[in-house]
């Protein structure tokens, strides 16, 4: 297997669909061999970019490579190295489980070691082969995507969404096939709404919001230097953005003139910030450690 | 690989569906070829009614030619190939226009592009498949014909002499197919395509029809796929009409192959992103 730095590289992507902006000159780089996030509401571009990679649609400007080749012009090698769990799943209802699962192993060679791949997943799943698709639930369908995402052992795996639908149990079961892909030395790129699943699993995560990245985090850094979101309302005027750069460890993350609230991000210890707010009229102060929800939210409060 | 991979899918899957197809067309020889016995035996009583009937009537059995009906090849072509364009017209109007779109508008299309399979081999699969089940149906309707032969005392046809018309059958059936894909993908929506193309075969058949009996229909009729179906090609094939609506249907099918591989996949639904 080639080795690239880089498994995906986008560049000033952007998507248009008729007036509707999906992706607006969005910049990413994924490392090769890690497990990246994407955090975003429904709309923010995730799914657009996913379906780039894969040359299910095309780009409007800027590039996207996928192992340093062009989706368009070698889509057939790219989804070879690919595994795809699509967001909203659809399978072809009227045959079963076993039938479906054969008729893409035959899409991608129809090895034995694939078909073999594909059935111990069905076991460690608990997933019956036999029913035909229209009777299972949401969640054994879910198990079906996945299982057709990761029966090949690819090199990179494009998940949107992989719990929806699961059980606690089998939630767990996949984050652990995930894990376990990594250190295979797959790329795994995944959309989640469950911050959770981002803290526990990722290696880096991006917040997307109108189709840009607009932050990009190392999981481990928010993690080992304590990071806290710190919410404050001001009964009276609030601090000017300028005198918040002598506090060394705290960021502003978003600001409401309206509804006089203030969000900064604080690295380590809170002293600092404390004793700046001291000489303001605070109406109320509120702190988490979710890291990752609350840095999420914080670039999404509509409040003004 | 992939496309016969693809093929050999979308066949079996459509077993049902052909089969559906496949022993009404059937069934149809056997019950209706025997009747000739009867028409034969009263044949004296038939003919001044056919005289007497009014042109618009005369027009649905024939026209001019509507006495031909009680010849043994006059019989086979008024009475099955002469609307069997409609059965397969139908039937091409929902082959052709399910055949990517109907997927894509389920979300199924994406999971099934993930794969290492080129938007072509899907393409010439999913449309040999379509020609192949054109082809089932066909040898079905052949084989009815055939019982429906042995059935009766009057009629004496040989296997060739059943086929040829449906040669005629088949390059029409193909031209619906065609358009209807590529009405599919430039829509697009399926439901819209197969109305469209249903139009076209019901509406067309009528204006054939009628042109036999209203001249002021003819210059429209030309414009109608059904007027080159040859019901009575039992006499012999006439191949321009036969070659023509074959390559109308290679250039929409081109056309559609083009318009599938430059354009995105909808993500899933129906009209639009």
């Amino acid at each position: 297997m080639d080795k690239f730095k880089h498994a995906i590289i986008a560049e000033k992507l952007t998507k248009c669909f008729g007036s509707h902006l999906a992706l607006d000159d969005l910049n990413l780089r994924i490392d090769d061999g890690e497990i990246f996030g994407f955090l975003g509401p429904n709309g923010a571009g995730k799914t657009t970019f996913i379906r780039i990679l894969l040359d299910l649609i095309r780009p409007t400007t800027g590039s996207v490579s996928v192992f340093g080749l062009c989706p368009l012009e070698n889509s057939i090698e790219i989804r070879s190295r690919c595994g795809y769990l699509p967001g909203e799943l659809r399978l072809d209802e009227n045959i079963t489980v076993r039938a479906i699962i054969n008729y893409f192993v035959n899409l991608r060679g129809g090895s034995s070691k694939i078909t073999n791949n594909a059935y111990i997943l069905s076991e460690r799943l608990s997933l019956d082969l036999d029913p035909k698709i229209k009777n299972l639930s949401k969640g054994n369908k879910q198990k079906i995507g996945i299982i057709l995402a990761f029966m090949h052992s690819p090199d990179l795996l494009l998940l949107d969404e992989p719990t929806s639908g699961l059980d606690p149990l089998t939630q767990k079961s996949v984050l652990e096939i995930v894990n376990e892909a990594k250190d295979e030395g797959s790329t795994v790129f995944m959309s989640s709404h469950i911050f959770s699943e981002i803290r526990i699993v990722t290696d880096r995560f991006a917040i997307v919001r109108g189709g840009s990245v607009i932050d990009v985090r190392k999981t481990s850094d928010l993690e080992i230097h304590k990071t806290t979101i710190v919410k404050v309302k001001f009964n009276g005027a609030i601090p000017h953005r300028d005198t918040l750069k002598m506090l060394q460890n705290v960021s502003l993350k978003y600001v409401s003139s309206i509804s006089k609230t203030l969000n900064f991000e604080v690295n380590g210890s809170m002293d600092q910030l404390l004793k700046f707010l001291s000489g303001y009229d605070v109406e109320r102060l509120e702190t988490s450690n979710d890291v990752i929800e609350d840095l999420f939210f914080s670039y999404y409060d509509t409040k003004k | 690989m992939s496309f016969l991979v693809v093929l050999k899918h979308s066949y079996l899957r459509s077993l049902n569906y052909i089969l559906s197809w496949s022993i009404p067309l059937l069934l149809l020889g056997v019950l209706t070829l025997p009747f000739y016995d009867l028409v034969a035996e009263n044949e004296k009583q038939i003919r001044p009614i056919i005289r007497g009937l009014s042109p618009i009537i005369k027009s649905f059995i024939g026209g001019e030619l509507a006495e031909e009906m009680l010849t043994p090849q006059g019989y086979v072509s008024q009475r099955y190939f002469s609307f069997i364009p409609v059965v397969f017209g139908i039937f091409a109007a929902f082959a052709g226009s399910g055949m990517l779109v109907s997927d894509e508008e389920k979300g199924y299309l994406d999971l099934l592009m993930s794969h290492p399979t080129s938007r072509t081999a899907l393409f010439l699969g999913r449309l040999t498949s379509i020609i192949l089940q054109v082809i089932t149906i066909i040898l079905f309707g052949w084989v009815g014909l055939l019982i429906g032969v042995f059935r009766s005392e009057s009629l004496d046809f040989t296997g060739e002499q059943l086929i040829i018309p449906y040669f005629s059958v088949f390059g029409i059936t193909i031209f619906f197919t065609s358009f209807a894909l590529f009405i599919s993908l430039v829509f697009p929506s399926r439901s819209s395509a197969a109305m469209t193309t249903g139009i076209m075969v019901i509406a067309g058949f009528i204006i054939t029809t009628l042109s036999a009996a209203i001249p002021d229909l003819k210059t429209i009729a030309m414009f109608s796929p059904i007027t080159y179906f040859q019901a009575n090609a039992m006499n012999g094939l006439n191949l321009i009409p036969f070659f023509g609506l074959i390559t109308l249907s290679l250039i929409l099918t081109v056309l559609a192959w083009i318009k599938f591989r430059l354009r995105d996949l909808r993500i899933i639904g129906e009209k639009g992103w």
